[in-house]
């Protein structure tokens, strides 16, 4: 049985389905054991959605244009 | 060379297992009729692992057959596999995938891939059965691509096969020891130990494997002593000699270690072996065996240095007999079968290896049939716009811009902490690209090396607004313990208004350690793959991967305190 810090090691794989099929085995059956991973896996996944989904850093649409024009502009200037 | 083992005085023999297995003797054993000794083993092989019921039934070992015939594309193979084969039962389906990988892909089946079938209810003997099955497969594939049969009149060309889907493997398996736990030596006094111990001196792990399913042992082990201990045209030197040879194409470590130590019992240096190994047209040997070796080798289960089918006429030209070009074909198709049951058994070498392959020794001439990384230009969908700005066309220039903006300012936002700052640098990012733009040359994909401009970037900046700023914070990326275990509420997201979650997350982000911050961004706000991010900062992946982990963590402790749980029943 892995124990919860082989079990830490390992989440980032597991939580992004990257871990091997025999590995996922071994994670899971700590998991069905564990209230703390279990815990841990389930608000790491949420931590991950709301980063994920917020627009926290996201540039609004109307601010490509500028952006687009802007280079563009400094670049036929500097070739012409 | 030695004589034939038959004459044309020889009576006819009849093959009656084969015969009933497949109603009529096909042509595929026709054609071998100067060694009828090798269509006997072969007969046996059939009846003992095909043909009799044991865990696998007939059904699905000829499924998995047919399976082995549409992946290796052996037309003949095909119409005589899918002959007695009435419809696949859907439950087979992990088999047949488990199959067609070994028969396609051997050196890149692992551990985990018979945990799937264990774990999908075939226990280890059976597993073994599907092994040597497909081992079959792939042996009969090569001597129908050898000896070229005619179609039997009862036979009928599939209709043209719907490929399996076999994905392309990426990663190479990590060397993890047997991927079978048998209990081995069960037979320790059986004839095909007995035999083994004769002609290698010990029993080698391949074959003590398969201790645990005797009668697949004892037919494997007879085939061996058929076609290759027993003296016909070819002699045992020239024999091992392209067991070695085709093995090291199939970039079997095991078998070209065990074959290498056979020749050199037989008198041939192991430095010899070495040669062959590598590139057999710079070792010692003759002209003729040369040719003998270029040919075995295209029989090969890889693809490899040529896509040329063998020329049994080339072997003619250069003085081999009848007997020796078919002999040559069958022990081909032996190291074939040897090569997939080490690759599914995972055997552990018998003696240290003197070569160990990998994934540089992949393809090494043919780039056509290199399986493709995701990376790579062909699959970069900015590569056509990129060719066209890199000839001079400035306009190309603008749509890349439009395409991957958002993404760098989202990236520069983040860490920079300010969307004044990171509008200004989003454009001096996008113009030091189109400076440099013809230094790319499409290595990684182009949105990758634009990340990792903007990232250096962004963190120049940064120096020169915290000069004394350490980028590093001295910490390991280890070793970090999570607090907070009170479990949270099911739907955070509902619990704040969209504008608060926004300012929550983005104050968060920005209270990470650099180092975790950029890797949080790429990975989970910019949705790059761990491959690309651990790229574009010029990290290992397992680097990349403990920083993302880390900086998870950390932001999932300080957003902890707006979504645990407000009932105390759990946790």
């Amino acid at each position: 049985m892995l124990s919860c810090a082989d079990f830490l090691a390992e989440l980032g794989d597991y939580i992004d389905d990257a871990a091997s099929v025999e590995l996922r085995v071994h994670l899971e059956d700590h998991l069905r054991e564990c209230k703390t991973c279990q815990v841990i896996v389930d608000s790491t996944r949420k931590t991950i959605q709301i980063v994920t989904e917020s627009g926290s850093f996201t540039l609004p649409s109307d601010g490509i244009e500028p952006i687009v024009s802007g280079v563009m502009a400094r670049i036929r200037q500097r070739t012409t | 060379m030695s004589q034939p083992a038959t004459n044309s005085n020889d009576p006819p023999r009849s093959y009656p297992q084969l015969v009933a297995a497949y109603g009529f003797l096909p042509n595929l054993f026709q054609v071998q009729s100067p060694i009828p000794h090798a269509i006997e083993a072969e007969q046996r092989l059939i009846d003992r692992v095909v043909i009799r019921q044991n865990r696998l039934s007939r059904n699905q070992k000829d499924a998995i057959l047919n399976a082995v015939a549409t992946v290796r594309r052996s037309d003949y193979c095909q119409a005589l596999f899918g002959r007695s084969l009435s419809v696949v039962p859907r439950c087979n389906s992990v088999l047949l995938d488990f199959s067609a990988k070994l028969a396609k892909h051997g050196p890149w089946v692992s551990g985990s891939d018979l945990v799937i079938l264990k774990s999908s209810g075939f226990d280890e003997k059976t597993v073994l059965e599907a092994i040597v099955t497909t081992g079959i497969g792939v042996m009969f594939c090569a001597l129908a691509e050898g000896l070229r049969p005619l179609l039997d009149a009862e036979l009928t060309l599939p209709a043209r096969a719907e490929l399996l889907n076999v994905p392309e493997p990426l990663d190479w398996p990590k060397p993890s020891g047997a991927h079978l736990s048998l209990s081995s030596d069960s037979g320790t006094d059986s004839r095909a130990y007995l035999v083994l111990r004769e002609q290698f001196g010990f029993v080698p792990n391949l074959y003590r494997l398969q201790s645990a399913v005797p009668e697949l042992l004892d037919a494997e082990v007879r085939l061996l002593e058929s076609v290759l201990f027993t003296e016909g045209g070819l002699s045992r030197v020239q024999k091992e000699c392209i067991l070695l040879a085709v093995s090291a194409a199939n970039l079997n470590t095991y078998c070209a270690t065990l074959h290498s130590q056979v020749l050199s019992i037989l008198g041939i240096p192991l430095e010899e072996s070495d040669r062959i190994v590598e590139d057999h047209s710079r070792s010692g040997i003759s002209v003729t065996d040369r040719a003998l070796l270029d040919e075995a080798r295209k029989l090969a289960s890889l693809p490899g240095r040529t896509s040329q089918r063998f020329e049994s006429e080339r072997l003619r030209t250069q003085g081999f007999t009848e007997l020796q070009v078919v002999e040559a074909v069958v022990v081909s198709g032996l190291a074939n079968l040897l090569n997939t049951v080490q690759a599914g058994i995972g055997a552990v070498s018998d003696f240290p290896p003197r070569r160990v392959f990998g994934p540089k020794d992949l393809y090494p001439f043919s780039d056509d049939s290199r399986p493709i990384s995701n990376a790579t230009l062909s699959d970069d969908p900015d590569a056509a716009l990129v060719a066209r700005v890199q000839s001079g066309n400035i306009d190309g220039f603008e749509e890349l811009v439009r395409r991957h903006s958002r993404r760098i300012f989202g990236t520069l936002a983040g860490l920079l902490g300010n969307t004044e700052d990171a509008h200004d640098a989003t454009q001096e990012v996008f113009l030091k690209v189109f400076e440099n733009i013809n230094r790319f040359q499409g290595r990684s994909k182009f949105s990758t090396w634009l990340t990792s401009i903007a990232i250096n970037a962004g963190t120049d900046l940064l120096r020169q607004r915290r000069p004394s700023e350490p980028l590093e914070d001295g910490q390991g990326d280890e070793g970090f313990r999570p607090r907070q275990v009170q479990k949270w509420a099911e739907d955070p997201e509902r619990l704040l208004a969209a504008s608060q979650m926004n300012e929550l997350v983005r104050q968060a982000v920005l209270r990470l350690p650099e180092k975790y911050r950029i890797a949080v961004l790429l990975r989970d706000i910019n949705q790059l793959s761990t491959e690309e991010a651990a790229e574009a900062l010029d990290l290992s992946v397992p680097a990349l991967k403990a920083r993302v982990l880390r900086g998870r963590l950390m932001l999932r402790e300080s957003l902890a305190q707006y979504f645990v749980r407000q009932d105390k029943t759990d946790a």
